[in-house]
């Protein structure tokens, strides 16, 4: 009689490990000697401009691309020592999940428990349920279903492997607002009850709501890694839009500022670069010198700011724009 | 949605010594005979397998002429065992290779054209399982198909009656060994069938096409017939995976003879190991899904 | 994936070298063989033949039915390989001293099988029925000899 042992988290082995992996395709250089370590529990985002090399790392996790360098270890083994149990306990899915279109949605997961084996298909019920696609939706085929559909039947699939570890490339794609709070709240519940979750994202304000630390890839290279908290401390000031009743006269009062840049913005009104702090005081000093404040927002948070700072060469090669100075890494 | 509401399933250890690899590739396997028997196609073939023989029969029954250009075509309306013999050498060098491209040519490829890979490769079953699994459900389906069209024709023909047919040496052959020379003609045709699966998978894996899995298999056996017509060496026409779909003529000839039949035996393996290794070998560490 | 695939390109070549050393190195689509086999299935047939029309049995051994085949008739060609043969089988339904010639125009397919169309005598295979017991009209079994030889 097999036993089932539950497994208690030690802490002690990262549930995912990195170690200079480098993949080429052809010329391309799509991931360059990117290091990566994930502890168990952990929620780790992967940041990155579209065709920074998040999928293609996400991939190499999963075993659908193959390095030509380094190691990859998940819970301590890599895959040629685990063999056939390199994913026991990791589930997601790479780019949008894909099911067979002529099968309905629960069919589609039963091939998928099929192939899991074990109790996979008892949790089949639970899973849809919990996805929102029980009932009609779940009999539908799937080449009826919306991209919000799919990305939910998808983390249904992940559900049926019990995972310890989640992957999940993009999961907010093509969900409405309230999916995505929803999806939120789900991957902060998960990460409560001990599971790792892994997301990427090529949008920092996602990332910041949900995750612990972070990894930043520009151009198949990690630019910067670690605790939100700690990228925060070397993130540039966040970036603001004003409106004020004399912008003018506000920028005249900004210019000796050091602390505080602030400049006209094309579109109208002002563009203040400033922490937190320093705005607060810029705006009482503004008010004391008679100007009222007719607007102000957040445009960017410190760690936007950052992720903009350091992918920028990325960013403008793809456009065509001539690279800003060279981007400092920032390694806390 | 009530993702967030409750506990996610626990991750539960299991023993090292519960995960079977042997035990993989069958799980692949009855999954991916799970999902053909769903196939319409699948569905459509087997029909047409068991109604079509009778079909024939009624159709050459209604011919005053008989079938020339084939070996016991003269005898179909003569001896039931003829009609059997006559379907398999007419078509069972084109109608065959179809048959198991159906499948075979496509049990790969359908996974490249519905994105399915990355989904499939993300479970439990390593590559080595998924491709053994799917092979060997494509092997099924072949031999499904040849075992349901042995009965069927066998049938077919003997339901008006059981006269001795006249061999391929002249002789006369009763209705008992004439049964037995029947089944071992179309079992006979199963390791060109095999190597035809084999070369359809290939096709299939290296494309990642179905047209080209299927339709490709197809063209091949078609140049095969084109190719087999010209005077060549004898082990030129040995080579080709179509002449030993006709190997069962020595079985009917008096004294018998086998030497066709062995060296189809040769011929098919080398094309089922050839065409089995190169697709296992484009396959194992081919990149899924683009790259980004 | 160069070393796999110089692997199965070997595998291939390893395959058709050892059918290349099998086989013969020509063509066994050659007189003997088609004389052999048409010779033998003919006495065969011939056998059918007669007690289909309630003619006393003949063994065939007593028949010593002997095939001489040609390619191509007046022009020289290459006497082996597919194609159309002239073959004329002399036999001894009555003795030795009554050789009977039956002559057919074989057509030899690459794969050693062939159809041999009766070319006469009209009694023996010249008309595709006979008539068998009870005047019924039945399938002359000398007038289309289906019969195939090995090739390798």
């Amino acid at each position: 009689m097999p036993l089932l042992r539950f497994v208690v988290v030690t802490g002690l082995t990262s549930a995912v490990e990195v170690r200079g992996i480098t993949k080429w395709f052809g010329e391309t250089t799509a991931l360059d000697a990117v290091d990566l370590t994930v502890g168990p529990g952990e929620v780790h985002g992967l940041l990155g401009p579209n065709g920074a090399g998040k999928t293609t790392l996400l991939s190499a996790m999963f075993g659908l691309v193959l390095p030509d360098e380094g190691t990859l270890r998940l819970f301590g083994r890599s895959r040629a020592e685990a063999g056939a149990a390199w994913l026991d306990g990791v589930a997601g899915f790479v780019e949008t999940p894909r099911f067979y279109p002529y099968l309905n949605g629960r069919r589609n997961l039963a091939v998928l428990a099929g192939l899991d084996g074990e109790d996979a298909a008892s949790l089949i019920d639970d899973a849809l349920e919990r996805v929102g696609l029980a009932g009609p939706a779940a009999r539908r085929k799937v080449r009826g279903y919306s991209l919000g559909m799919r990305q939910r039947l998808g983390l249904a699939a992940a559900m049926l492997r019990r995972p310890r570890l989640l992957i999940l490339d993009e999961p907010a794609n093509g969900m409405d607002p309230v999916g995505i709070r929803d999806l939120r709240a789900a991957l902060r519940r998960a990460a409560r009850d001990g599971v790792t979750v892994i997301l990427s994202s090529h949008d920092m304000a996602q990332i910041e709501e949900i995750c612990d630390s972070a990894t930043i890839l520009s151009a198949g290279r990690v630019v910067a890694a670690g605790r939100l908290d700690a990228l925060r401390a070397a993130a540039p000031d966040p970036v603001w839009r004003m409106r004020t009743s004399d912008d003018t006269k506000a920028l005249a009062i900004a210019a000796p500022l050091d602390t505080v840049k602030a400049a006209s913005h094309d579109g109208g009104g002002m563009v203040v670069h400033a922490a937190q702090d320093e705005m607060d005081g810029y705006v009482l000093s503004l008010a004391a010198a008679g100007i009222a404040v007719r607007g102000l927002e957040l445009d960017r948070t410190p760690l936007e700011a950052l992720f903009f700072q350091l992918t920028a060469a990325q960013t403008a090669k793809a456009a065509k724009l001539p690279e800003p100075g060279a981007p400092a890494e920032v390694t806390p | 949605m009530s993702l967030a509401a409750d506990r996610w399933p626990a991750y539960a250890e299991r023993e090292a010594a519960v995960r079977k690899p042997a035990g993989g590739t069958l799980v692949v396997w009855r999954v991916e005979l799970m999902k053909l028997a769903g196939k319409i196609l699948v569905r459509g073939m087997t029909v047409l397998a068991v109604i079509g023989p009778f079909m024939v029969v009624e159709f050459l029954n209604l011919q005053s002429a008989t079938p020339g250009d084939t070996p016991f075509g003269q005898w179909v309306h003569t001896s039931g065992f003829a009609i059997p013999m006559t379907i398999l050498g007419f078509g069972a060098q084109w109608i065959l290779p179809a048959i198991t491209a159906v499948v075979a040519g496509d049990i790969y490829s359908a996974d490249d054209h519905f994105g399915t890979w990355k989904t499939i490769l993300t479970r439990s079953r390593s590559r080595g399982e998924l491709f053994a699994g799917k092979f060997l459900a494509a092997v099924t389906f072949a031999v499904f198909m040849l075992l349901l069209l042995t009965v069927t024709d066998l049938i077919a023909g003997l339901l008006p009656g059981r006269e001795p047919v006249v061999g391929l040496g002249g002789q006369l052959v009763p209705a008992g060994h004439a049964t037995w020379l029947v089944l071992a003609s179309y079992l006979s045709d199963l390791p060109p069938l095999l190597g035809f699966t084999a070369l359809a998978v290939l096709l299939s894996v290296a494309s990642r096409n179905s047209v080209v899995g299927i339709g490709g298999t197809v063209a091949i056996a078609v140049l095969f017939q084109i190719v087999t017509l010209a005077n060549m060496p004898e082990w030129g026409q040995q080579a080709l995976l179509s002449t030993p779909f006709m190997a069962w003529h020595g079985f009917w000839t008096a004294p018998a003879f086998y030497g066709p039949f062995l060296w189809g035996l040769v011929t098919c393996g080398a094309w089922f190991a050839v065409c089995g290794l190169a697709a296992w070998l484009v396959f194992r560490r081919r990149t899924i899904g683009a790259a980004s | 994936m160069r070393t796999a695939r110089t692997t199965v390109l070997a595998a291939a070549a390893a395959a058709l070298a050892l059918l290349a050393t099998g086989c013969s190195n020509s063509s066994n689509l050659t007189p003997g063989r088609l004389q052999a086999s048409l010779g033998s299935t003919f006495a065969n047939l011939y056998m059918l033949q007669q007690s289909e029309m309630g003619n006393p049995p003949v063994r065939t051994a007593s028949l010593h039915s002997d095939a001489s085949c040609q390619k191509g008739g007046t022009v020289t060609v290459p006497q082996e390989g597919s194609g159309v043969w002239l073959c004329e089988i002399t036999y001894l339904p009555a003795g030795p001293q009554y050789p009977v010639i039956a002559k057919y125009n074989v057509d030899v397919q690459t794969d050693g099988c062939y159809a041999a169309d009766g070319d006469g005598p009209a009694s023996v295979n010249g008309s595709p029925t006979i008539t068998g017991p009870g005047y019924k009209q039945i399938i002359n079994p000398l007038s289309l000899i289906d019969g195939c030889f090995d090739t390798t």
